[in-house]
């Protein structure tokens, strides 16, 4: 393994141990968060390619 | 395939811990995201246990009572007892240095206010969501690890924890407390880990 996999692969465990993916909430807090935040870039409607002036809007949540 | 099915598995659970935090944060849950912080699972890791307290008070919890602990918490005019933006408590001011400096990150990043949000940028819920956004590539290509660690760095990590601590500290919290021991908890494991990529 390179040096780098090996560092990949320690902080995998690290975060495994930190109780991130925890069963149930790794996949509930995905889930949860597919509500509103991390729209796909791919969503943007087709033909919207300005490339650098466009910007990608994040969906401030409402306050 | 979508650039985020193609970011590594640690990465896209730290994507969901920060839009978890993002929702949390960002207003009061409505009845149907109170049932799924209810329906949470937690571990017998000290994080694990947060999220069953706090699922716990979830489940105890009608949206008007947490509506209005969010109301005092965070929006009372005039008397909110935490103001949870990075400029507030890093300069003591609202609108300040810190603002300026994460407006001209953001928009480096392409990265832009919703429009008709009048909500400064620095608030702790658009940070998390940011922070979501770079990891997970939902601004285009996911940033590495240093670049996230920068934005981390500069916006969050040297005043959010501070503010996760008054949040499970006052005494106006009960839904939220457990809110703040999660972002105190999460954040912690976070700095760990840039460090450990460094």
């Amino acid at each position: 393994m390179s040096e780098s996999e090996v560092r990949s692969a320690e902080r995998r465990e690290f975060f495994r141990k930190a109780g991130l993916g925890v069963g149930a909430l790794g996949a509930a807090a995905v889930t949860l968060a597919t509500g509103e935040a991390a729209a796909a870039p791919e969503e943007q409607g087709a033909g919207y390619r300005e490339t650098e002036h466009v910007k990608r809007y994040y969906a401030l949540a409402k306050f | 395939m979508t650039a985020f099915a193609r970011v590594a598995e640690e990465d896209r659970l730290r994507v969901g811990w920060y839009s978890l935090l993002a929702r949390l944060l960002g207003g009061p849950p409505d009845r149907d995201f109170l049932g799924s912080i209810a329906a949470l699972e937690g571990d017998e890791t000290e994080l694990g246990a947060a999220v069953q307290a706090l699922a716990q008070v979830a489940r105890g919890s009608e949206p008007k009572t947490i509506e209005q602990e969010y109301f005092d918490l965070f929006l009372g005019v005039g008397q909110a007892e935490l103001l949870p933006y990075a400029s507030y408590y890093l300069t003591g001011f609202l609108h300040d240095r810190p603002l300026a400096r994460l407006r001209s990150d953001m928009s480096e990043l392409g990265v832009a206010r919703q429009e008709g949000v009048s909500e400064p940028e620095d608030h702790i819920a658009s940070l998390c969501e940011i922070m979501a956004g770079l990891i997970g590539g939902a601004f285009g290509t996911p940033a590495d690890l240093a670049a996230q660690q920068r934005f981390y760095d500069t916006h969050i990590g040297c005043w959010a924890p501070r503010f996760f601590q008054d949040l499970q500290a006052s005494p106006t919290a009960r839904f939220y407390m457990p809110v703040g021991t999660i972002g105190g908890l999460f954040l912690a494991i976070e700095s760990q880990g840039f460090e450990m990529a460094a």
